[in-house]
Parts: C-alpha cells; structure tokens; sequence
C-alpha cells in the first residue's frame, strides 16, 4: 500500500481501513461484491479464441446418433377399378362379379374405389420422397454445421477485432498525450532549407568552440538572427519560452532515463528532471502507467 | 466473602481460553475473597476421560475440588444430536440430551453444589454452554454468577439457555458485542451485568532477541498463536498468506506458535514452532511486526490482549465481531474480511512503521486502561460488594417444562435463531474512544459502553427474530412465550 495515507497524529482504525477498501475498490475499478466476484470466477472460460482454429464434432455426432436409413417394408396396395372384387378362387370372382350389380344397390364403391386409388399412389410418393428427404437431411446437417463454424468463427474475429480497436485507440490517445507533452517542451529547431549561413567570426580557441558546441542551447549567436521570420517561428519561439521558463525536459517527463542527444534541439531547462512540469500535480505519477510496454521511451521523431 | 468458582476443566497444565481465563479469575480473586475451586477430573475437552485424581488438591495455592465425570462423550451420538438442535426444529427434551451428551457430565459435581451452594456467598460459574454450569446453576440458585465466554455460533440459539441468563444474579462479560448478543437472545438487560473480560502477566521485558536467536529467525514476520485448526480460520490464514507470499514484494515471514490439527503450507516464508512455553511466546510477540487473529468465533482474545500489552498491533478477522470491536475501540489493529483486505493490510501495517508503532501504542494504552489486573479484580470485586449490598428481590431461575411440554418439538434451530441476532461490533462511546495524547485517562476509566441494539435504526444493529424481548423458553407456536417458562 504505498498509497496509503496517514496524516493525522491520532489513529482512527476504521478511516484506515475505509482508505484501505477505497484503494482495492480504485484497483479493481468497479466495486464488485464478493459474491459477484465468486460468480465471475466461477464462469468458464471461451474455449476457442482462435477463429481459425475452430473444429466442431457436431457432423459425426449427428452420424453416429443417426443410424442408416433403410425404408418400411409396408405393403402398397395397387388399387384399381377391379381391385375390391378380386380372388385367387375363380367361382368366387364370378360370383362377386355377378352381384356387384346388386351391391350398387346399397351404395356407390366408386368413391371408395377412387380414393385408396389416389392413397395407393400418394404411399407410392411418401415412400420415395422420404428416401429422398433423408439423403438431403445429411447435406442441410452439413451445411448447418458449415453455417455454425464460421458464425462461430466471426464472432471470435469480431471480438478479437474489437480489442484490437480499443488497443489502438489507447495507443492513439496515448501518442496523442505523448505528442502534446513534447510539444511543450521541445524547442524549434530550423530546417536546414530555412537556416542562414552564420556570419563569418573570427576563429575562437579550440576548447571554447568545444564548449559551444556542447552546449548549442547557450550559444549567444542564435542560429537564425537576423533572418526574417518564418511561418509558425514566432509561436514556437513562444514555446522554447515558456520552457525554459518552468517546463521540464521531455525525458523527464517521460520518465526515461536516456540523456538528451547532444547537439538535439531538446531542451533542459530545468536541471532536474523530476521537477515540476506543466503536466499538473500528477505527472510524475501518471507519467509512468501512461506508457505502454512497446512504446518508444525517447521521443525520436519529434527531433 | 467466600466464593466458589466452577469451571469445566482446571489445572496449571490446562491452557484453553476459559480454563485459562478461570484460573486467573480464581488466583486474582484469592487475594480480596476466600475462593474454591469446584471442577472435574477431566483434562480433555473432548473426551472429558477422568484423567485427575478425584478429591481435594491445591493449585498455586487454592483448594480444587475434583469430581468424577461420570461418563465421557460419544462423539457420534454427540454430532447427531448437535446436528438435530442447530438445523432443525427440535425440542427442549432434545436439547438436554444434547447438553448431556457434550458433557462434562459429572452428576457428582452438581449433587455438591446443591448441597453446599449455601456455603458459598457466590458461586462464579464458567461456560455457559457445559452441562457443569447449566445444572450448577440451577443447583445453585440465585448464589450464582455466570461468566458466559460465548460466541457467535448456534449454541447460544438454544433454548434451555435463556433461563439461565435471565436467572442467574449476575453476568461478567468479556465484551460489549457478547454482551449485546446474550441481551438479545435472553432480553436479560436488567440482570447485572459488567463487561470485564480478562487480564494476563505479561512480562515487563521480554526478549525478542533471545527469541529470534533461538529459532533461527531473521526478516521481520508476523505471528500466529494458538491451536492451529480449521475451526480457528487457519486455513482461510494459509491461503490469504500464500496470496501474500505471491503477490506483493513484502517481505514478512509467518510464524505459527500451537499445536497443529492442520498441515502446514510448505513454504520458507511460513515456519510452524510447536506449542511453546509462556515466555517464548510473550517474546515471539514482541518480536514479531504484528499478531494475526484469523479466528470466526471469539468472545475475548486473550493472545490479542497480550500483543497489546506488549505493544504489537493486531490484523484481526472482521468478521468476527469481538475481535473486530475490539480492533476498533482499542484503535489498536486493523481487520479483514476477504482476501484482498487481508493483503493490502498486511501490506499497510508492513510499510507504515509510523502506523504500527501508533496502534502498538494505543493498543498497550487498551490494555493498561480496561485489562491490567487491577481494574479487572476491581470489576470482580465491585460487582460482589454490589450484589452483597443488594437485597434479592428477583424472581428464581424459570424451571424446565412439563414431561409433555418438553417434548413438543418447536423450537426453533439454532443457527436460524443466530442467524436473525444482531450483529456487528460494539462501539465505546465516541469521547471515550482510545486517542493517543488527546483524551484523558479518567474519562476513559469510566467509559461507557454503547450497544448495537441500543443503537437508532439506522445503524442497522436492531435485533432481529420473533425470540426478542421473551423471557424463558421460546414457543413460537404458543402465542403467550412467557406463560410456559413459569411453570
């Protein structure tokens, strides 16, 4: 608990314990109840995160709890006009054949003649069509099956996608501090398309050019005097001095402990560099949990 | 004055918290009062195995009678009958059954209480959970005076104890929060009462350095002592600690000191010493960052105190509302309740040299305040020139129900009538409260003690369940809860 607080001379036990619960409940970042944080453990993890690596079982499973097909022997009836009457015994289709006349006296077989007519081939039909619908039901299985993969598939892809949009936009919104930070603390220093040639001086001593040279912010010659001003000097000029004024250096701020390239155009104004900046009250302890493990510790790009 | 004291086991080689704690109250009280010692021939809490010779011997000086036990526990018949009293409806018939099973059953003890009760001025009665103090008592009469040393579990939901709270002539409670508990259960608020608790010899210079010398210790470390059980929140303290050991760059070691039910985590950071002599504890704890209490049930930490007396602060478990009471009004250690509270505590009191040294001072200002010997023997003291003052108007202890009636199964389990008791820890009075250099010791001499169940609404102590404000057996069926218990 490095965090932890304690200022007043006396103890209070339950105000340091409130700061205590405060500071786990700032670390976990929503306040959980312990029940709710058993349920959240307890819940399993999403097996595939791979899209590509999803593999279902679901076809043979479907094969294995499905046995082969093979059609009722149901006997179909071929029912024709003459079907009602008919007998293996001659005398006895004769006979029928004799009265029929006299059956159609009581009631009309036509329609009854007709319809196990229309049933005899529409059994014929069923009994094909389900043939049929049995073989198709293995390629729709097939085809649903395909059709789960990749949802499953797209679904982890969009998630992995969506992690990668908020990690990128950290990223960016951290450049973004990054940038700014630098830019108030990195002074201006002319291309080489607008510098001026200095005017000719007289040689100096070896070790006092040598000391220049180390030092080019300190040189009293600026580099562009007496040149007009280009677009956007004046506002820089502005920034070198508001830090020179209190501004620390940038590989302070970024709390690096690379030293400023010699020669480069950042500036130290101030000779600490944990010192205050124009970061607010917690730069030095926001500075470092802003950056993120692959970013570049020394701002480069920016020189 | 002539005073008996009643304990379940005694003897200088017995060191449980009540036995304990009955022996310091004897040899204290010895030196203001004639005392005698009425105990039983057991040593083993759990077997209650006749062990001692029967008759009568001295200890440090004081008489103990000895009394045979007359049959030692059945631990089956015993969990069976628990399990029917704590979870189920049951009725008063079973809970005597259950109380003679957990025993010590010594019918012999009883029989000379009865007998000699009159002999005594008080008899000071010790556990109220035991069959020796439920029937001494009920021997003794209104001669008696109970020291509950209850906890927060269902035995205190049982019925045939209510009487015995409501009937005895005086309570010595060992904390605020045991206090309001018994209230709730037994609404006994107006049988005297006084929450005393207990004091200890802690050495005046104990030897870290010898300590450490002797076990090989070095780094800083926390201690543990006690029995080492799941039952004392062990378990729950191994794993907490491993989280510890895991997570975070401290650097303290624990050092168990107790014999051990449990196996101990392999780990070079966590060292198991054995039970060790009074002195090599008192110098563990001074040597020591801190004393972790990790246990559920308490009703007075007498290790705690101790640390206290020798200024180390305490990580208590929160959820046990003594401990945690007395971590807040003794603003003398922080507690817990889950893992992370334990690990960012530990961590505070590790880091913060300024705040254990702080609440080691308030916890040794606890200790002399409220614990060193002589306010306890003035609480003791006080309270029998009081009760000899008083004339005893009351009325006698409510006697068991008919044949029939007690064997009408309805009362209510245990652990529903403890689950619907207050809860929470007891507070001194804000003025009162244990301030380094800002308060003044008088006033805390005199401090009083507020109540979870005295407290408004708001502070969500009230007492819950349909037992509140009964006397006597509860009947939840009868709709007049009084009426059984004159019988």
């Amino acid at each position: 608990m490095p965090d932890f607080n304690v200022r007043a001379d006396s103890v209070n036990v339950e105000q340091i314990m409130e700061q205590i619960r405060a500071r786990i409940r700032e670390k976990r970042g929503v306040d959980y109840t312990e029940q709710q944080i058993r349920e959240l453990a307890a819940v399993k993890l999403e097996r595939f995160l791979d899209p590509s690596g999803v593999r279902s079982d679901l076809l043979e499973q479907f094969r294995k709890v499905q046995p082969p097909y093979s059609p009722p022997e149901l006997p179909n009836y071929a029912f024709e006009e003459a079907t009602l009457y008919e007998s293996h015994r001659g005398p006895l289709r004769f006979v029928r054949r004799l009265l029929n006349p006299i059956l159609k006296l009581f009631f009309n077989p036509n329609p009854l003649i007709q319809a196990l007519h229309i049933q005899s081939q529409l059994n014929t039909t069923n009994a094909q069509r389900e043939t049929e619908r049995r073989g198709l039901d293995q390629l729709h299985f097939e085809v649903l099956h395909n059709l789960v993969i990749e949802t499953t598939r797209m679904s982890i892809e969009i998630k992995n996608l969506k992690m990668r949009v908020e990690s990128l936009t950290g990223r960016l919104e951290f450049n973004e501090r990054r940038a700014r930070a630098l830019e108030s603390v990195v002074a201006y220093r002319p291309s080489t398309g607008d510098r001026v040639e200095p005017v000719q001086r007289p040689a100096v001593p070896q070790a006092e050019a040598g000391a220049m040279q180390a030092s080019p912010q300190g040189a009293a010659t600026p580099p562009n005097a007496g040149a007009p001003e280009g677009p956007g000097q004046r506002s820089r000029r502005r920034r070198r001095r508001r830090g020179r004024r209190g501004g620390g250096s940038a590989v302070g701020l970024m709390g690096s402990g690379a030293p400023a390239q010699a020669g480069g155009a950042v500036e130290t104004a101030s000779p600490s560099a944990g010192g205050e900046s124009d970061s607010g009250p917690h730069a030095e302890f926001d500075a470092p949990d802003a950056r993120e493990p692959d970013a570049p510790s020394e701002p480069s790009d920016e020189q | 004055m002539k005073v008996a004291v009643v304990s379940q086991r005694y003897g200088q080689a017995i060191n449980g918290g009540a036995e304990l704690h009955a022996r310091y109250i004897a040899e204290h009280l010895a030196r203001h009062a004639t005392v005698e010692v009425l105990t039983t021939c057991a040593a083993d809490y759990v077997t209650w195995r006749n062990e001692l010779p029967e008759g009568l011997e001295q200890v440090n000086g004081l008489p103990v009678r000895r009394f045979r036990v007359a049959r030692e526990r059945d631990p089956l018949a015993f969990a069976q009958l628990s399990a029917r009293v704590f979870d189920a409806r049951h009725s008063i018939a079973d809970e005597l059954a259950w109380l003679a099973a957990e025993g010590p059953t010594s019918p012999a003890l009883v029989k000379y209480i009865r007998r000699h009760a009159h002999d005594f001025d008080f008899l000071i009665f010790f556990s109220y959970r035991y069959y020796h103090a439920y029937h001494g008592i009920r021997a003794a009469g209104r001669r008696s005076i109970l020291v509950p040393t209850a906890e927060r579990d269902s035995t205190i939901g049982l019925s045939i104890f209510r009487p015995i709270f409501s009937g005895v002539r005086a309570l010595m409670y060992n904390s605020p929060e045991e206090r309001a508990m018994i209230h709730a259960v037994a609404a006994n608020e107006d049988v005297p009462g006084a929450v005393v608790g207990v004091g200890s010899d802690v050495p005046s210079n104990p030897q870290p350095g010898r300590f450490r010398q002797k076990h090989g210790l070095q780094g800083p470390f926390a201690v543990y002592v006690g029995r080492i059980d799941e039952n004392k929140g062990c378990k729950e303290l191994f794993a907490f600690f491993e989280t510890y050991l895991r997570e975070t760059t401290g650097r303290l070691s624990l050092v168990l000191i107790g014999n051990s039910l449990l196996p101990i985590p392999k780990h070079p950071r966590i060292r198991h010493l054995g039970f060790l002599e009074d002195a090599d504890k008192f110098d563990a704890i001074a040597a020591s960052e801190l004393l972790i209490m990790p246990s559920y049930f308490e009703s007075l930490s007498m290790v705690a105190l101790e640390a206290w007396a020798l200024g180390r602060p305490v990580l208590a478990n929160g959820r046990c509302d003594v401990l945690k009471g007395q971590s807040i009004r003794s603003n003398a250690g922080l507690y817990y309740e889950n893992e992370e509270e334990f690990v960012a505590a530990l961590r505070a009191l590790e880091q913060n040299r300024w705040l254990t040294g702080s609440l080691g001072r308030n916890g040794r200002q606890f200790f002399r305040e409220h614990y060193e010997w002589s306010v306890i023997e003035g609480k003791y003291t006080d309270m029998l020139e009081r009760l000899g003052r008083e004339p005893d108007d009351s009325q006698t202890i409510a006697p068991l129900p008919g044949w029939l009636a007690r064997r009408r199964r309805d009362c209510l389990a245990g652990s529903e009538i403890v689950a619907g008791l207050p809860s929470g820890p007891g507070r001194l009075v804000a003025a009162h409260r244990i301030e380094p250099r800002e308060t003044n010791p008088e006033e805390r001499e005199a401090a009083g003690v507020e109540l979870p169940a005295a407290s408004p609404p708001a502070s969500g102590h009230q007492p819950r369940g349909r037992f509140r404000g009964r006397r006597g057996y509860h009947r939840p069926r009868s709709g007049q809860p009084g009426r059984r218990s004159s019988r």
